[in-house]
């Protein structure tokens, strides 16, 4: 199995906010949702960076919706977890719960 | 961009050279969104902790953003950016051995020693590191026409390795020789990395131009 079968630590994040968000995902509603729930301040870069190289892989799609006024006339990008990007994300889960198995691990907050 | 109200009805920009620093490394078709998110958030952020607060989140993601974009420009077509930066150094052997001749030449067609001995001796030291200066400036030009979109990484990337290269070289020097004069010559190499990187921005910047006056029109 390649190496490009797992996610990265914040591919996996980005893939989780993406199915959180369901059809609300876009680039400022993905970044607000891993601050609110990481609690670290992630660029916008860093997502659309991240969010091209899922697409890429083909692990999510993308599509323009309307130009707003509030946005200066610019377009949101809407995202969407493909299936397989969605298998992706269920392999790295199964992964990290197999090798945390028997460690004595809480999934608490740390 | 069209200017935002905010709940105390003032029109609130973003930081101007933030937003242009952003457009430098954008692709276009990312520029879009990617600029309407940030404006999106800045305007609600403003109108919540005031217009300071949001302009300083503002420059921290420009700041976070604008190496994650180049590195997205260099990811998405490394052949093409590559190709554009050996090209650019190619060139430059090319053309360098010919800048301190054509000067010279050019001293002596018109008899400078002879009749304005000043004006010579400032135009064979200054005259020569500005004759380089321009050299960089067009193999910056022609570079950022090439890489198409990626002006900016082809550019700096070039400049960078010629950076890399006069400090080598003038650290190389020092050692051997003891003669840490040659120094100061390293504020010419800068310069003319600087060069490079410049010709990059005012390609760039033209390009943008030219695509908001056509969408425009």
């Amino acid at each position: 199995m390649s190496r490009r079968d797992y996610l990265g630590e914040f591919e996996h994040i980005i893939v989780l906010a993406l199915l959180r968000l369901e059809d609300r995902a876009y680039g400022v509603t993905v970044r607000q949702e891993i601050e609110l729930r990481t609690q670290r301040e992630v660029s916008i870069g860093a997502v659309y960076a991240t969010l091209d190289r899922l697409e890429t892989k083909g692990y999510v799609t993308s599509h323009r919706g309307e130009p707003t006024p509030e946005r200066g006339g610019r377009s949101k990008r809407f995202f969407r977890v493909t299936a397989k990007g969605a298998a992706a994300v269920n392999r790295t889960h199964h992964a990290l719960q197999r090798m945390t198995e028997g460690l004595g691990f809480t999934w608490s907050h740390a | 961009m069209e200017p935002r109200v905010t709940s105390q009805q003032n029109f609130v920009r973003p930081p101007s050279l933030a937003v242009w620093l952003l457009n430098l490394f954008a692709l276009a078709e990312r520029a879009d969104s990617i600029l309407g998110d940030l404006l999106e958030e800045f305007s609600l952020l403003a109108s919540k902790s005031g217009v300071a607060s949001a302009r300083r989140w503002y420059w921290r993601q420009t700041i976070k953003t604008v190496p994650q974009l180049a590195g997205v420009g260099f990811r998405t077509a490394p052949w093409m950016t590559g190709a554009a930066v050996v090209g650019g150094f190619l060139l430059r052997k090319l053309v360098a051995p010919w800048v301190d001749p054509s000067i010279f030449a050019v001293l002596e067609r018109y008899q400078v020693f002879e009749h304005h001995f000043s004006t010579y001796r400032f135009l064979a030291s200054t005259g020569l590191d500005v004759g380089h200066f321009i050299t960089f400036l067009c193999i910056g030009f022609i570079v950022a026409f090439a890489a198409r979109e990626r002006e900016m990484v082809a550019t700096m990337s070039l400049g960078l390795i010629y950076g890399a290269i006069g400090v080598a070289g003038s650290v190389y020097i020092v050692t051997r020789t003891g003669d840490d004069a040659t120094l100061w010559r390293l504020t010419w190499y800068f310069a003319d990395s600087l060069a490079i990187v410049i010709a990059g921005a005012i390609v760039r910047t033209h390009r943008l131009a030219a695509t908001s006056h056509s969408s425009n029109a």
